[in-house]
This record gives structure tokens, sequence and C-alpha cells, in this order.
């Protein structure tokens, strides 16, 4: 099945993209305000350009790590940007603090993909998640060629308390979590991200 | 290295070496003493800040990779934005809606702290603003954020206007409202009190309370929104989908 949605020709053949919506620039302005509350205390207010501001940062914060992950993957021949190659670019760029708390939530989003891809109850994969690339069977084997670049490096840099270091690595492979009501309500997770103004259920690589 | 306790558990002592600080211009000409507690008090905040994201890191489970606090698509779309973007893989999108809310976070607590220096309850756009400017790690948001916004308050408690120019108004009036102020920064003509306010910080962000909704969803999300995951769910689980773009 053709996914038009990441063609390898990019924008400019892409009607959709080349000439963007303005509201499909920023993340939705409710779902930033909600997450700013919970930073701030409860008295505190923010004003509707404080939210804008931030929608707005958010946005370059996406395309600049992005755009690092792409350079990163062009210089290597690879065609598809993965976790860590975002992982590998927020180092580079300065965002070390984030690198250790969403390496723990991709290892986790990992777990449980294998977990769903393990499952009996779904014998036959879903076939939005077939991959344009050949040769590439399906989602769960592109997690394993992500996997395979490597561990990011942060080198040079003040590293975390062993305790939480090792926190990763305890992880047990291959975990067997009792979800499987979970997994049936969990369905794909390709399918569950639908936008009411943007995309329908079609993310699948 | 901050040697105060800090004000709230994160059940987790915080890492070494926090957030980077930014270096301040305008701060040789502060009194040592106050800039140094202050800045202290910064990355004790920011710094418990990342001790709890990491524990909650570990605690994420298939109900957070279903309501995501933001939405893949879009993600997906500004990530495609970027013409030499070709194609991305499943997980690309979640990753970023987690990295977002870990950058809307640190970008807000980091904005809020200006806001209380100048005794405001309410987070502008200039806070943002010197925010940005304040954090070297934000430099690629500079032209998000015309630079003459961070300058709309001089004589900001962390000297961010050059030392000197301007007067902190409300220092002047009575010590009262001063003291209940946990950041409050006495003008730089005047001695620093023995016992500074900012010793009893009132921060209480909703993110450490977030350790409450954890034991009941295990989750940032909120019941209430779930970007039509469970449809999602059901829907993409028993058939394919008939069509494609």
């Amino acid at each position: 099945m053709p996914d038009s949605d990441n063609d390898e020709s990019g924008g400019p053949s892409n009607a959709d993209f080349s000439s963007p919506r303005e509201q499909d620039r920023f993340l939705p302005i409710a779902n930033v305000s909600r997450i700013m509350k919970k930073a701030l205390p409860a008295n505190a207010k923010i004003s509707k350009d404080g939210k804008e501001t931030v929608q707005e940062c958010v946005s370059e914060f996406i395309s600049f790590i992005t755009g690092e992950a792409s350079d990163k993957c062009q210089r290597e021949k690879r065609k598809t940007i993965n976790g860590d190659d975002l992982l590998w670019a927020m180092t580079t760029l300065g965002f070390e603090d984030y690198v250790e708390p969403l390496k723990l939530y991709l290892h986790k989003f990992r777990e449980l993909e294998g977990d769903k891809a393990a499952a009996g109850s779904q014998p036959p994969p879903p076939p939005s998640s077939t991959h344009n690339g050949a040769g590439v069977p399906v989602g769960y084997g592109m997690y394993g060629a992500g996997g395979g670049s490597g561990m990011i490096m942060m080198m040079g840099q003040p590293m975390y308390p062993p305790a939480a270091s090792s926190g990763y690595s305890q992880q047990p492979p291959h975990h067997q979590m009792s979800m499987g009501g979970k997994g049936g309500a969990y369905g794909h997770c390709d399918g569950s991200s639908s936008s009411p103004s943007g995309l329908r259920r079609h993310d699948g690589l | 290295m901050d040697n105060q306790p800090l004000p709230y558990s994160t059940g987790q002592p915080p890492a070494p070496g926090g957030a980077p600080v930014a270096g301040m211009p305008g701060a040789a000409g502060l009194p040592p003493v106050p800039h140094h507690h202050l800045l202290q008090q910064q990355q004790a905040q920011l710094q418990a800040f990342w001790a709890y994201q990491r524990q909650e890191a570990e605690r994420a489970s298939a109900s957070d990779f279903k309501n995501h606090q933001l939405p893949l698509a879009r993600i997906k779309k500004i990530m495609k934005a970027d013409e030499d973007v070709r194609m991305i893989s499943a997980e690309a999108p979640v990753l970023f809606a987690k990295a977002c809310e870990l950058f809307i976070l640190e970008l807000t607590i980091r904005s809020w702290l200006h806001a209380e220096e100048n005794k405001r309850r309410t987070l502008q756009r200039n806070d943002v603003a010197a925010a940005i400017a304040r954090t070297d790690v934000f430099d690629f948001l500079v032209d998000i954020v015309p630079r003459e916004e961070a300058k709309e308050e001089p004589g900001s408690a962390l000297g961010f206007a050059a030392p000197g120019t301007g007067v902190v108004g409300a220092g002047a009036p009575g010590g009262a409202p001063a003291a209940g102020m946990p950041y409050y920064y006495p003008p730089m003509g005047q001695p620093a009190p023995m016992m500074p306010a900012w010793h009893v910080p009132a921060w209480d962000p909703a993110w450490q309370q977030g350790a409450a909704d954890v034991d009941q969803s295990g989750s940032f999300s909120e019941e209430g929104q779930g970007f039509g995951a469970g449809h999602g769910g059901a829907a993409s689980f028993p058939p394919a989908p008939p069509t494609s773009e």
C-alpha cells in the first residue's frame, strides 16, 4: 500500500505541504497551554501572547531537531529518521538533559510495540505498518534497525548518578507486561493519533 | 553546588550538573551573594524537574503512548515541512511528543522565574523572551521573539537590563509585600536582608503534584483528552483501513 504522506520526493511534489495552513504550522494552543500550566503554580495566569509565543517556540524546536537529524540521515545515506537520530540530534544541539528521560521513554515504547507484535491475538499485521522501503518487513523490524544505529554517547557531558543511569540498563529485555486487554484496546499506535484538523489515521510508514 | 534541602520531595536526589544557565549580561554589576543564591535556587528547581522527569519516563505505560499530550499527526506535519525530510519512523513523532512536553515545561519554568522577579502572576511574552535570552540552549529561538521584547522591564532582579539603568519600583514600598515574594531581590542600592525570602520558595508547580495523578492513571494525560485514541485503536485493529492518501 503506497503511503503518499511519507513520499520520498518530499514537500514540493506534495500539494498538502506546498502551502501549509497556518494552523498546521503549530501545535494546538490548548494542548500547549495545558502543558504550560503544569509548570506553574495554581494561581499563575498565562497571557494569550505568552501561549502563542511558546506555541511558536515548540514548532521551531521540532524543526530545529528534525533538521539536524535529517542531515545525519543524509550523511549516512539513510532515508528514515528514527528515534535514535532524534536523540543524537538533541545531544548535539545541547539538549542533553532531555536525552535521559527520552531514552527511557523510547525504550518503553519499543517494549510495548514488541509486546504488541508478539501478541497472538493479532495474527495478521496491520497493513498500515508496512514500510515503503523494500526489504523492510514491518514496523517492528524498523525499530530493530534503529536500535542498531548505536547508543547515544554523551562524552564530555556531566553524567547522571549511577543509580539513574543503571535504571535504563536494568530494564529486563522482552519484559512481559500483563496487558492483554490493554493490547486489544491499544490497537495500532500509528492509528491512534488522529487529529480533527489534520491528517486522518494514515500515519503508516 | 546547592546545599539547601529541596523544598519538595522527588524521591530521588537531584543529579549533579543541572541544566546549563547562560551567562547573565550585566551580572558583574550585581552583589554576588544574593545573585548566587538566586541562581542556586533556579538550578535546584530545574534539577528537581529533570530528576522527576527521569522518574516519570520509567513509569511510562501503554496509556501514555495512547493518550499523547500532543497530536502526533501535527508533529509529523511540522517535521515534514522541511523539504529534506523524507521518511519518518513511527517512533519519531511519539518521541517528539514527549520531547516537546519537556521543552514546554522547561521553557515555561524559566519564563515563570522572570515573571516572579518582576512580581507578576501572569506569564507574558517578554518572560518567554527573557528565558530565551538567558539560556544558551535556546539560542535557536532568538529570531522567534524580537530582542526588544526582552528589555521591556529594565532593572529586573537578575540584572537582565544594564546595571544602574531603571529602578525596581516595587522595591521602594514597605517590606511586607517584598518579604512574601520568594524571589524578591532588593534594589542594588540597599544591602541584602540577612535572611532573604528566597530561602522559603513558594513555587509549587503542577508537574510535582503529578505524582498523585501517576498513582491513578500513570501518566500526565488527562481523562478528557484522547485525540480519538479509543476510536483509532478500535477502528484500526479488526479491519484494515480501506483507503490511503
